[in-house]
């Protein structure tokens, strides 16, 4: 090196220092974000929970103050050097300058490396500890082409600042987008998709709807109410086409099951195949008896209603109380207000028997996030979440709702010692609604007053949605979003308008769980068949055509019973007890069991995760009391039903619904006529209805 | 800390059904097609000569190494915790005092005592262990058990993948058709009156009405016109064809039989529920089911491990005598037998436990350090790889992530880890694109 060049690097340097320092610097934002891009605060880096190498970050940054403490003053300040910035270690092992097991993260001379420099030649300062990133924003937030992302950031202190370059980009389904690291999407082929952007701390996503390439060939039917309306849009827009209407009695048995829960009787399909008045069929079904044992069912569910753990009485009083919310319609924003609310005796004040979900404040506040808000908080318990907004301060500060309610004789009653603690700083953490910042106000004790008023205020981006969101995958087969307990900024609805305008109308209307139900079971999208076109059969997402739905354990269980007209025995229960009217999955049946009830311990968005398979299929082949049902079934119908024809018709609509077509009817007959035993023929064929495919899903 | 909520999830989550991406295939073909297709390049034309299967014993919780496979008898009492160390058969190396079976046994045991990652969450960890795969939320992975019924297919009257008792989180199919999930035998194979059910037809059915009434079925089936092809019937229809393949052998069923087993054998496996499981996947596998996870909870031990491992209660009250017994009588049994060698045995959970005892006498989770123990189907046994450091904290040599642990499973089992399967959504998946075969293992 001769003897010119120190000069000329001291100068440089001097250059550099001087135009480093007038740059405002903040650490959070413009050195941290590059460090998370370039991958060093990964799970599996420095942001592992010791760290690599003697060397610890936060993960995916989420605690700038430490990691500004980390880069610049643990182990005595080696880590920077500066009076020779790019000596500095911090510089040196990411570009590979120096040995680094984690690889080249930094290229010499890139514009994030020179940065780090800039900021080290300026002090490593941290910069103004109350500036924050508010906010992202990323345009366009929908592509439906090949476009360039840009993603701007929010400040506390209202400026905006472009961050495209500073961006973690990741793709949600590489099979319809890919993302490059500066933000260009590339669409792959047709289809739903998103990105998810992080940068500053921040997460949010740009949704991606690639339409195919084609003309439709019809136009879509005339939309009944909003719910057509939307879905009809983003069909259109997507060029998918709708399936035809579904037929008359298709409907019937599909409605019946899904607002009432069980199969229709014979006499129902008779009548309705005369008279198909499918909106007086919907009113007749919504004001059931069964309408109300059904949904009652499924909210016990939901609020993993179980008498193991509550108490028999409890659990009785509080299955009885939640009946009556659904028989008289109480508004969902009352019910959950009663439900975080009540306190007292267990059995006089049921519904406080919600707060018995779990023990710790913790626990409860992510049980409550996913059941009422259709939010997992679970991952901000330790670190901020990764894919979602939800800091560990949020985490706990809604936790710290649930820290005064005890179990005390009987009652459930509010203790002045009750608190969380941030595990990081150790200090009690008042509650505080989630993406709120402001402490709630306590009503004397109770924290738990203000949080209902938050949940089930008409704007409260969380409730209505996510009620909303479980009515309508109960009634069509999948969320607008999944999973319905997983809403989050990174993985955006499939039809973002026709949530939105769904959570609208039920707010508007008070949130009345009837007329949604209503309003979802009169639309034509709700209507058409299972059957699909060439053009939509790969769509299952947008409801271009009904769902098939496997059906649940209890609604099974009871039509195999209702077929047969023979009603199970439940033990201590009253003779024609129907598994769906059954308190909870204590009472025993092998039956409920392997046909997937849910066990009622941890949340059961997805009925076929229990259950089903081989040992359902064994089960329906060799189950010896449903095959002692046959024998009992086939002489009842022999009595009323003397002609062949006339009993296949019965056992046909008893059982599937329908009538039986030709070939169906040839082959019955035939073996009705082969078999010596007329009783055993006619056991045979109610046996293999009751296992057909089609008996066992709701199409 | 109670069972995990199989909800809570850090890095991540796992559901079949966010596979419906919503597009057509690349090659335009139908779902059905897709399938069949998958079928046709999944079925195998002819055994191998010598085909492994496997038994793999979950110890479902996080079982702390320290207590059992990696003693650490010279670091302070707070890491050592309450147990002594005896020797083994392998010379200088020693376990935990309540595994002296297992001792004995370590000549068939490739002992790996520095399995290391970071997720130190139970559905994260066990999703670990159990696919390969950290958890994302773009795709849900297979478990090998899944993989491997997969790659059997269902040509045997057994199935080829069982659980015993029952399926967990993270033991089904993931991407892959739902006809590959586990069959779970229910019950639990200790008690007096275990049984799979539904196995035989009912009293008063003959062999002549089943087949009658599922010749009525088949024509139903075949003349319904109502419910269309998909993922969900094409399930069923695997099903309930598996279903009848088996009710067809009463060899297979038989298999299930713990009935059928000596005396003298079921109380050398021991009367716990660990002991039964291990026996009843001896007797699957000898009869060719290709993959048997015996799932054994309680392992996750926060508090008070001097009551709640060893047998400090009364016998049969701890998890270490009732495991100890289980594991060596099947490596011996399996060993007798001369199936050793084609039975590849793994015995592990989702992660280590602290190496500090915690303030209830208890371990906490610790995914940075902890072990599994392979034996049989051409394991090289008699062998320790990898160590952990003084205190068990982190491994000190030849670290050994779960990818590697899924990737050395596949090869012995005889599967190409790198192997290429489409997706729902026509995106083809490597089984595995990490991992690689732990040192020396084979």
């Amino acid at each position: 090196m001769n003897a010119a060049r120190p000069s000329v690097a001291l100068f440089f340097c001097g250059a550099v220092l001087a135009t480093a320092a007038e740059r405002a610097w903040h650490f959070p934002t413009d050195i941290l974000p590059r460090l998370t891009q370039a991958g060093c605060n990964a799970g599996k880096c420095h942001g592992a929970a010791t760290g690599q190498g003697g060397f610890k970050l936060s993960l995916l940054g989420d605690d700038p103050a430490a990691d500004h403490a980390a880069i610049t003053r643990e182990r005595g300040g080696r880590r920077l050097d500066f009076a020779n910035p790019e000596r500095s270690l911090f510089l040196r092992k990411p570009s590979r300058d120096l040995d680094h097991k984690g690889g080249q993260k930094l290229r010499n001379g890139s514009e994030s490396w020179r940065a780090v420099r800039d900021w080290i030649a300026a002090g490593a300062p941290f910069g103004k500890t109350e500036l924050r990133v508010t906010k992202l924003v990323v345009t366009p937030a929908e592509l439906r082409q090949s476009a360039q992302l840009k993603v701007t950031a929010h400040f506390s202190d209202g400026q905006t600042r472009d961050v495209t370059a500073m961006a973690l980009y990741t793709t949600q389904n590489d099979a319809v987008a890919t993302v490059g690291k500066t933000g260009q999407v590339t669409i792959e082929r047709p289809g739903l998709g998103a990105i998810m952007i992080r940068a500053a701390g921040q997460v949010t996503a740009a949704r991606v709807a690639a339409p195919f390439k084609r003309e439709l060939a019809n136009d879509f039917p005339k939309p009944r109410n909003f719910i057509d309306e939307k879905v009809f849009a983003e069909l259109s827009r997507m060029r998918i086409p709708v399936s035809p209407e579904a037929g008359d009695v298709v409907f019937l048995r599909r409605a019946t099951l899904d607002l009432a829960g069980r199969l229709p009787a014979s006499a129902e399909v008779r009548i309705f195949i005369k008279n198909p008045d499918r909106e007086k069929l919907i009113n007749r079904l919504i004001g059931s008896e069964a309408f109300v044992d059904f949904w009652t069912m499924k909210f016990a569910d939901l609020l993993l209603l179980d008498s193991k753990k509550l108490g028999a009485e409890p659990a009785r009083a509080y299955r009885d109380w939640l009946r009556q919310q659904i028989a008289r319609n109480t508004p969902m924003n009352q019910v959950a207000r009663a439900l975080l609310t009540a306190r007292g005796n267990l059995t006089q004040n049921a519904a406080a028997n919600f707060q018995r979900q779990k023990t710790d404040p913790r626990d409860m506040g992510e049980s409550v996030s996913q059941t009422l808000l259709g939010i997992r908080v679970a991952c901000a318990r330790c670190h901020n979440h990764p894919f979602d907004r939800w800091t560990q301060a949020d985490y706990h500060q809604f936790a710290a709702f649930f820290a005064r309610t005890r179990v005390q004789g009987g009652e459930l009653v509010l203790v002045e010692r009750g608190e969380v603690r941030h595990p990081r700083t150790e200090k009690v953490v008042l509650p505080s609604p989630l993406g709120a910042s402001k402490t709630a106000k306590a009503d004397g004790l109770d924290y738990r007053p203000a949080l209902a008023d938050w949940l089930t205020r008409p704007d409260n981006p969380f409730f209505a949605r996510a009620m909303v969101n479980r009515i309508w995958r109960e009634m069509m087969g999948r969320g607008i979003v999944e999973p319905v307990d997983d809403l989050r900024v990174s993985n955006p609805p499939a039809n973002p308008a026709l949530l939105d305008a769904l959570v609208a109308s039920f707010v508007e209307n008070e949130f009345d769980l009837r007329r949604l139900i209503r309003d979802i079971a009169t639309s034509r999208a709700y209507q058409l068949s299972s059957r699909t076109t060439a053009d939509n059969r790969a769509d299952t997402q947008l409801f271009s055509h009904a769902y098939l739905k496997p059906l649940p354990a209890p609604v099974k269980a009871d039509a195999i019973a209702q077929a047969t007209g023979q009603p199970d025995a439940y033990a201590s229960q009253p003779k024609g007890t129907r598994a769906v009217q059954l308190l909870d999955a204590q009472v025993p049946s092998y039956t409920l069991d392997v046909f997937g009830r849910c066990p009622r311990t941890d949340n059961c968005a997805d009925p076929t995760q229990f259950g089903g398979g081989l040992s359902s299929a064994l089960h329906l082949i060799n189950d010896p009391t449903l095959n002692a049902k046959l024998g009992p079934a086939v002489d009842e119908l022999l009595k009323k039903y003397p002609q062949p024809r006339a009993l296949l018709d019965e056992i046909f609509l008893r059982t599937l619904s329908r009538f039986p077509n030709d070939k169906e009817r040839a082959k019955c007959l035939k073996h009705i006529a082969e078999v010596k035993d007329t009783k055993e023929g006619w056991q045979d064929l109610l046996w293999a209805l009751l296992n057909t495919r089609e008996f066992g899903f709701n199409h | 800390m109670k069972m995990s909520n199989s909800i809570t999830r850090c890095d991540g989550f796992v559901r079949r059904d966010f596979l419906q991406l919503g597009m057509l295939s690349a090659l335009g073909m139908s779902v059905a097609d897709l399938l069949r297709w998958q079928a046709l390049a999944a079925s195998p034309k002819k055994e191998s000569k010598k085909e492994i299967s496997c038994i793999l014993i979950w110890l479902d919780g996080g079982p702390s190494h320290i207590d059992t496979f990696d003693p650490k008898p010279d670091a302070p009492k707070e890491v050592r915790g309450p147990f002594g160390t005896i020797p083994t058969a392998i010379p200088g190396v020693r376990l935990s005092e309540h595994l002296p079976l297992t001792a004995k046994a370590m000549g068939d045991i490739a002992l790996v005592r520095s399995l290391t990652h970071e997720l130190g969450n139970h559905n994260t960890g066990r999703h670990y262990l159990m696919t390969g795969h950290r958890p994302t939320p773009v795709v849900a992975y297979p478990s090998l058990g899944s993989v491997l019924a997969k790659e059997s297919g269902f040509g045997r009257a057994l199935p080829p993948y069982v659980i015993v008792p029952q399926a967990i989180e993270y033991t089904q199919a993931g991407y892959l058709p739902g006809a590959y999930g586990p069959f779970a035998v229910g019950g639990d194979p200790s008690k007096p009156d275990f049984r799979v059910r539904d196995l035989n037809a009912p009293e008063g059915v003959s062999i002549d009405v089943e087949a009658r009434r599922r010749n009525v079925l088949t024509a139903l089936d075949d003349f319904s016109r109502e419910v269309e092809e998909g993922l969900a019937t094409l399930a069923r229809d695997a099903f309930y064809e598996q279903a009848y393949k088996l009710l067809g052998s009463p060899a297979a069923k038989s298999a299930f039989d713990l009935k059928k087993e000596s005396r003298a054998v079921r109380n050398r496996y021991g009367s716990k529920s660990i002991g039964q499981g291990c026996l009843l996947g001896r007797r699957l596998v000898e009869a060719g089911t290709r993959f048997v996870t015996v799932v054994d909870r309680g392992w996750d031990t926060h508090v008070d491990i001097a009551r709640n491992l060893p047998d400090a209660r009364f016998r049969g009250s701890g998890k270490l005598p009732a495991l100890d017994r289980a594991y060596a009588s099947l490596l011996t049994d399996l060993r007798e037998r001369g199936l050793l060698d084609t039975t590849l045995v793994v015995l592990m959970g989702e992660f280590g436990r602290t190496p500090k005892i915690n303030n209830r006498a208890g371990r906490d989770h610790w995914p940075r350090a902890g072990f599994v123990c392979f034996a049989g189907g051409g394991v090289k046994g008699g062998q320790v790889i990898g160590a952990t450091d003084a205190h068990g904290e982190v491994p000190s040599d030849t670290p050994v992530r779960p990818e590697d642990v899924a990737h050395s499973m596949l090869k012995l089992l005889g599967v190409d880890p790198h192997k290429e399967y489409i997706a729902p959504g026509g995106r083809p998946l490597k089984i595995l694109d990490k991992g690689k075969m732990i040192p020396g293992l084979a």
